[in-house]
């Protein structure tokens, strides 16, 4: 038998193999890296992990990141608006539109979008504790801010129609359009189309 | 008038098809390829087109393409003064650059690149064969002309898998979720339909005027659309259309109406092609789709297309060659494929012949 990392070396790489975007290569040299520097490396690292693992749960209202210690940074968080609400795809969705600065409001993520051909049905999605947030809160407008592909389009699709059954609520989506700060040369031409489509009147 | 144009002046391809590694010079007239069937000829035409508009008339994957015991492909080219090269492998998807740049969106690469027109011999099976092949030659050519229909014609067909997907999917289905496929539908569709429509109008009167020529006779072809609706083209009309035969729907489990069933009607003389006209009428028909696509790239972008032209000549007899000749854009630049060389004439004198055996190329003696 030729020899062979020992048995933790090679635990820690089938570990890391495991993690999205890490072949076996990639998987071998964080091992080695990690083995090198010792505990000092290895402790702060498996804390870290135990802590993500153990303390960070799903949020049961919005979805987004929730701790047992801080709770829901959204929803338990100052200075809300109530009567908005912006639906999205994905918890990590939620942080550019906080960084944006332009949105105070509620936000509910799906944890996907409707995928037929990936055997993602809207039973698989958080649609079920969306209504029941619609029909008990006081939301004025809901705002569907999905991916611009052909799967965002029909779940967002499929949701105005079901939302359609709440009258008091307007639903809305977000425009397509240019990017800020670059010329229309820069812009292709399905963006040029859309935000033509979706122009805006000045007077 | 001379009009402006690029001219691919080499074509490089590795593991494509049976080439292990390909290498040529081009010509900006004529290049003629020469061989016995199955040797490659088509192959270096299809990694032209590849090239040129990402797309192959013989493959629906690139995968397909990949040279057999092989994992990746790669085209390239000089197109006038840029460099085009086209990665393919299985596993990274495909990659495109220009000038050494990597291309994200496709749409920013094929705008420096350049028209191209695919005749085949087999063209005929456009008059004869189903609609599919009629589609694809709109889709083809439209694609070419309107940037918007290639990212509209790729979410249709998503769109449409889908639906159909969950129309067989469940014993009751679940309309809610395939009216949200429904709308998308009608969306997407209302694009096509519209340029499908502008582009059989503008090639009509040039297909009827390529068919005079070619047959030298009165012959009068008329091509028309054929919307693959009831009710005619707008959006709201196809998902009007679709939820009011829902029960058919419902029977035949699948998508029953939409421009995935469009079709060109194509007429001799008042009679549909397929049926009433002669093998003759039938092969000047194909030509002259093929030509009048020429002629509608010249009209609307003023650029000569690259003409492919698959073993096309030796099947033609004298007169339609000398009118094929006669009628196509004598600015375009021409790869041209046949089995022999027996109809050459002075006509090619400046052209260049090149031999293709067993996935091999050499300069040929005349």
């Amino acid at each position: 038998m030729p020899v062979d990392y020992p048995f933790p070396v090679k635990a820690l790489i089938q570990q890391l193999k495991r993690l999205p975007g890490i072949g076996p290569k990639s998987a071998e040299r964080i091992a080695i890296w990690l083995m090198q520097r010792g505990c000092e490396a290895t402790a702060p690292f498996a804390e870290a992990l135990n802590a993500a693992g153990t303390e960070v749960s799903e949020c049961d209202v919005c979805g987004f990141f929730a701790t047992e210690a801080e709770g829901c940074a959204v929803c338990d968080g100052p200075g809300r608006d109530h009567a908005v609400l912006c639906v999205v795809e994905q918890p990590t969705d939620i942080l550019p539109l906080e960084r944006s600065g332009a949105y105070r409001g509620h936000y509910h993520s799906l944890r996907g979008k409707i995928s037929p051909l990936e055997n993602v049905g809207p039973e698989d999605l958080r649609i079920a504790e969306l209504i029941g947030r619609i029909r008990d809160g006081h939301f004025a407008e809901v705002i569907l801010a999905f991916s611009a592909d052909v799967e965002g389009e029909a779940t967002a699709n499929y949701l105005v129609e079901i939302l359609s059954a709440f009258d008091g609520v307007r639903v809305t989506r977000l425009a397509h359009g240019l990017p800020v700060g670059g010329g229309l040369e820069n812009a292709d031409e399905l963006t040029l189309y859309r935000a033509l489509e979706g122009r805006v009147g000045l007077r | 008038m001379a009009y402006e144009r690029s001219v691919l002046s080499s074509l490089k391809a590795s593991q494509f098809r049976c080439f292990d590694s390909l290498r040529l010079t081009l010509e900006p007239g004529v290049t003629l390829f020469v061989g016995d069937n199955a040797q490659g000829k088509t192959t270096i035409l299809e990694a032209a087109c590849v090239l040129l508009r990402l797309q192959s008339p013989r493959a629906s994957q690139l995968g397909e393409t990949i040279r057999i015991g092989h994992d990746a492909c790669a085209i390239g080219g000089s197109l006038a003064e840029s460099e085009l090269l086209l990665q393919y492998s299985e596993k990274a998807g495909r990659k495109l650059r220009l000038d050494g740049e990597t291309q994200r969106r496709s749409a920013d690469y094929l705008r420096a690149s350049e028209l191209v027109v695919w005749m085949a011999n087999d063209d005929l099976a456009l008059v004869r064969g189903g609609g599919e092949g009629r589609r694809r030659y709109l889709d083809f050519m439209a694609a070419q002309l309107y940037p918007a229909y290639r990212p509209a014609l790729q979410a249709y067909d998503r769109a449409l898998r889908s639906r159909n997907f969950l129309l067989k999917r469940d014993a009751s289905p679940r309309w809610a979720e395939i009216d949200a496929y429904t709308r998308l539908l009608a969306q997407h569709g209302e694009v096509l339909t519209r340029h499908r429509r502008e582009v059989i109008d503008r090639l009509a009167p040039y297909a009827a005027e390529a068919q005079r020529q070619i047959s030298d006779r009165d012959e009068d072809l008329r091509i028309a659309y054929e919307p693959g609706t009831t009710s005619g083209d707008a959006a709201d009309d196809l998902a009007t259309e679709l939820i009011a035969r829902r029960d058919e729907e419902f029977r035949k489990r699948q998508t029953i109406a939409g421009p995935h069933r469009d079709d060109l009607s194509l007429a001799v003389n008042n009679l549909p092609a397929a049926k009433f006209a002669s093998e003759g009428q039938q092969r000047t028909v194909a030509l002259a789709l093929k030509l009048a696509q020429s002629r509608l790239f010249l009209e609307m972008r003023r650029r000569p297309p690259l003409l492919l032209v698959d073993d096309v000549f030796g099947e033609l007899d004298p007169g339609r060659r000398n009118a094929l000749m006669a009628a196509w854009p004598a600015d375009s630049q021409k790869l041209i494929t046949t089995t022999h060389l027996h109809w050459l004439d002075d006509r090619f004198a400046s052209a260049a012949v090149i031999t293709v055996t067993g996935g091999q190329v050499a300069p040929a003696n005349r």
